[in-house]
């Protein structure tokens, strides 16, 4: 006891050794926390890019490619998204760099990016559509098809055209639906049709208006299509007109969705294939985003 | 043999894989899609975690029969493709062996976010496996008098292990094995070795194996002399590696090169590869002194020690895979037994408690029962019929086991996501059901395709009373809206006035569309003819006619009256309709998956449903748990959803209203 309180004045004493610890505590304290919990939390997310698409068009090949550089992995289908953080080749300069002086040193670090792949299959598209609702510093859309089942009445042609009409429906209503005054970052859209290597793949330019024409399907018979349930019975949240692109259009296009802040670009290009890839525009595409 | 084996992840991505005959990716492929994520063969073993390969089913496509396990917390898959002709036993082990020692090896590299690539050097612990358990499964075939020699090369662990290996392989196999793995041996006493290849078209894997070995020797020897000479050749730390390693396998079937020894009989004799070999690891030390001095060194000193050649690689290889197999038993064994004091248990207890309002609790089975119990009545009360439920619930209980919740979150609340995640993947059709462009396609196809016109055929099949003919109506009604030429066809030519009730439906569909243009017949042929017959008329007329669509209507049946049902398999075949559609009706609980399976069987082997309509949806309320029943035991969508009396009241199924309605707690 007597011990205890002995101790307890020596603490309670001005003593010069007990000022120094207690400056160089309030001097530490907040540098030790700087150190430790602000930078592990990482100072900014990486801005990310979204792979998306039908079953088997290519979007984890492109993901490997992207990662490896050099060669895509042999792939199989995705059950889970994965994001992998890639670097823009040598030689391409990000947009948001534009403006740096080459001789900057920070040029010369490779710019960084996610690359998000979500799986194709049907029932797992949610993971998708989630990531659009809800970006972390979403920068563009990848949206790959594969251009060599494309043709006019097949099935792929539908399968493809649905799942985009569903895409850039999500976007639409992202853009018109917000009621906050803040502009919402815009989303583009790279249509990227993939296996251009193939001897039966459509131009890019085919591509771009076979899958207008087809979407234009969609959109009508969408419209023309029975409610879903849970509208109209009771608990009916007012669901908004679902009409993609310009009110009153025939036929729809691409440009049609500029209107809400979406610019969509098809281009070409494979990612497999006997004379190695070409993805040099997609890579373009993707600096001018970042 | 085996035709490829691959290590993936969930993701897709193909971390390692090893192909001894060309396999059409698709195999693979239709394992993920059919059962991971359709989850269409029995989920009785499954996604879950630990697993063996034994308890998986295995899976059977085409003309290959595949086995799988998984790492659930990892993402990955191990897959193994082999030809369904053949029987190996050994195949559940091997997936099971590679499985542990890729985790134990790779396994920190996998937990790496943000990246695909994994830096494995796989192939000769997967050699190493599958010659282990090769020799294994022909120990336990081939009793003859060899085996002393093999008792002694195999190590203790495999001849414990040849105790629960299953009988004797098929005598084909065997021989094959026999002639690839221990040809040495066996040769000598002129054994059916020779057997021609053409009896087994699909062994290439052996040849492969052996191909590599006598080579491989050769190879060795060359580098050897190529180290001897002055040449600088050999200098690279890759080579010396894969010197190392042909070394290794060269030592192996050491002596099967006597075997193959015609021509090069001169200097096989045992002694100068004894003799060599010390000198070749000598050499190479020699010579990469800077690369891998450190390796080599070791190498050199157990070489001159055992003073057994190149085994040394081999050995220290079976050593590592071994003792990596062993501790991964022990661990297990370990989990199972887990011992706890009075103190510890009271302590985590409380742990447990705290972690289970706070999360990051690691769900264990026994978290899991209560909740999961709960969760299993609730769907009872919302009408899923028992079995659905269960499988459900053991789905959810599969994939949370070994999850850790999350931050302030209850476990309930985490099986209720995993429930609600679980309800909507079964829900979601794989493909889109736009029931308009279908029929667009095949009314008017495209210029380019050389498919002709013809009309779009549905036909409508159910239990009795049910309401096929009312929602037969009712989709005839809203193709009537998109100005469709339909046809209805009276195909119940049983029950008295099922064609007169018809012919009332027809008559008010006239009058309700006249306005809107579309058009509607009945075609009818009285009572007691033969419905497939009926329907192929029609079908006939129609077509020359020029109707869009053609609506066939069918006598209800129980579906487990066989006679009744059997008439169904003529009915597609001579119909042949574009899409088949079952009626069931909301009310019905748990005779809902009998319903659904029976008439899913009934159409013959080439044909299953297309969709279900489940009517009287406004009669339950929230009780829609037949939607999950029928589409569980079937994997076929719900395409209409009758919510009303009247013609306009057919709707889309909305997965998201359904999963709602079917969680909502009253």
């Amino acid at each position: 006891m007597a011990a205890m309180g002995r101790l307890v004045h020596a603490l309670l004493n001005p003593s010069p050794l007990g000022l120094a610890i207690a400056i160089l505590l309030a001097i530490t304290i907040p540098i030790f926390l700087h150190s430790v919990v602000f930078r592990s939390s990482g100072l900014i997310t990486l801005p990310s890019i979204l792979l998306i698409g039908p079953s088997g068009s290519g979007k984890t090949s492109l993901l490997t490619l992207f990662e490896r550089g050099t060669k895509a992995a042999a792939t199989h289908i995705s059950q889970t998204p994965i994001a992998v953080e890639c670097s823009l080749p040598v030689g391409s300069v990000a947009n948001s760099d534009r403006y740096r002086s080459e001789n900057d040193p920070t040029n010369q670090a490779h710019k960084k990016f996610l690359l998000v792949d979500t799986p194709g299959h049907g029932k797992l598209r949610h993971h998708a559509l989630e990531n659009i609702t809800n970006p972390q510093n979403l920068k563009g859309l990848i949206f790959l098809v594969d251009a060599a089942t494309l043709s006019a009445g097949d099935e792929g042609l539908r399968q493809t055209a649905d799942y985009l009409h569903d895409v850039l429906l999500l976007l639409q209503k992202r853009a018109t639906g917000s009621k906050a005054a803040k502009a919402l970052k815009e989303i583009p859209v790279l249509i990227a049709a993939n296996k251009m290597d193939l001897f039966t793949a459509l131009p890019a330019a085919l591509v771009k208006s076979s899958l207008e024409a087809e979407i234009s399907k969609v959109r009508t018979s969408r419209s023309k299509g029975l409610l879903d349930s849970g509208i109209g019975m009771g608990d009916a949240e007012d669901e908004k007109d679902d009409w993609l692109g310009e009110m009153g259009s025939i036929n729809f296009k691409f440009s049609q969705m500029e209107e809400f802040d979406v610019s969509v670009e098809v281009v070409g290009g494979n990612v497999a294939g006997g004379e190695g890839p070409t993805v040099d525009k997609w890579w373009k595409w993707i600096s001018e985003r970042l | 043999m085996l035709d490829s084996f691959e290590i993936l992840t969930t993701s897709g991505v193909v971390l390692w894989s090893r192909s001894y005959a060309p396999t059409s990716p698709s195999i693979i492929n239709s394992l993920i899609t059919n059962v991971f994520i359709e989850e269409r063969t029995l989920p009785g073993a499954g996604i879950a975690d630990d697993v063996s390969a034994a308890n998986n089913p295995p899976y059977k496509h085409d003309q290959h029969t595949l086995k799988w396990t998984t790492v659930k917390e990892l993402g990955l898959i191990f897959v193994a493709v082999y030809r369904s002709l053949l029987h190996l036993s050994w195949i559940d082990k091997l997936v099971d062996n590679i499985k542990t020692l890729f985790v134990d090896l790779y396994g920190d590299q996998l937990k790496k976010p943000h990246t695909t690539l994994v830096e494995c050097h796989f192939d000769e612990y997967f050699d190493q496996q599958i010659r282990e358990l090769e020799k294994t499964a022909l120990n336990q075939d081939s009793r003859v008098a060899e085996s002393a020699a093999l008792v002694e090369e195999a190590p203790p662990s495999i001849s414990q292990s040849s105790g629960d290996e299953p009988p004797p392989l098929p005598g084909i196999l065997s021989r094959g094995q026999s002639k690839n793995a221990f040809k040495d041996l066996t040769s000598n006493e002129s054994t059916p070795v020779a057997t021609p290849e053409t009896s087994r078209p699909s062994t290439p894997a052996g040849h492969i194996l052996t191909g590599k070995a006598g080579p491989g020797g050769k190879g060795s020897r060359r580098a050897r002399k190529a180290a001897n000479a002055p040449s600088a050749h050999a200098s690279s730390g890759e080579e010396s590696y894969a010197k190392k390693n042909r070394a290794g396998k060269a030592a192996a079937p050491k002596k099967g090169r006597k075997w193959n020894a015609d021509g090069l009989a001169d200097e096989d004799s045992d002694t100068p590869l004894d003799y060599s070999a010390p000198a070749n690891g000598a050499t190479s030390g020699e010579d990469e002194v800077k690369d891998r001095s450190g390796a080599v060194e070791e190498v050199d000193s157990k070489s001159w020690g055992s003073k057994t050649g190149g085994r040394f690689v081999l050995k220290d290889l079976d050593d590592q895979v071994q003792s990596i197999l062993a501790s991964a038993d022990a661990k297990k064994s370990d989990t199972a037994a887990a011992p706890a004091g009075i103190v510890g248990s009271s302590l985590s207890a409380i742990g447990g408690l705290f972690r289970n309002v706070v999360g990051g609790k690691t769900l264990t089975k026994e978290d899991l029962d209560k909740a999961m119990k709960g969760m299993e009545d609730h769907l009872l009360r919302k009408n899923v019929a028992r079995e659905a439920a269960i499988r459900l619930c053991e789905g959810v209980e599969r994939e949370l086991i070994g999850v850790k919740t999350g931050n302030f979150e209850s476990v309930q609340a985490k099986i209720q996501t995993a429930m609600e995640s679980s309800l909507r993947k079964i829900l979601t059709p794989t493909s889109s059901l736009d029931l308009l462009r279908e029929i667009d396609a095949v009314t008017a196809p495209s210029a380019v395709s050389l498919q002709k016109p013809r009309p779009y055929v549905i036909s409508i099949v159910g239990v009795n009373g049910v309401g096929k003919s009312t929602n037969l109506s009712k989709i005839c009604f809203f193709l009537l809206q998109n100005k469709y030429k339909v046809l209805i066809v009276a195909g119940d030519t049983f029950r008295s006035g099922a064609v007169e009730q018809l012919a009332v439906h027809v008559r008010n569909l006239k009058d309700l569309t006249a306005r809107e243009g579309g058009e509607v017949e009945l075609y009818e042929k009285g009572y007691g003819k033969d419905a497939a017959n009926v329907a192929k008329d029609a079908i006939a007329v129609a077509a020359q006619k020029g109707y869009d669509v053609v609506l066939i209507d069918t006598a209800g049946r129980r579906h487990n009256d066989q006679r009744l049902m059997s008439s169904l398999e003529k009915f597609a075949k001579f119909a042949n309709p574009d899409k088949i559609l079952m009626v069931g009706e909301a009310l019905v609980g748990t005779d809902s998956v009998a319903q659904a399976r029976n008439f899913n069987a009934a159409f013959g082997s080439g044909r299953s449903l297309d969709g279900f309509i489940i009517s009287k949806c406004d009669t339950v309320g929230d009780m829609v748990g037949t939607l999950v029943s029928m589409v569980h035991a079937t994997n076929v969508p719900v395409l209409f959803v009758g919510v009303g009396q009247h013609y306009t009241d057919l709707r889309n199924l909305s997965v998201k209203w359904a999963v709602e309605k079917l969680l909502s707690s009253n």
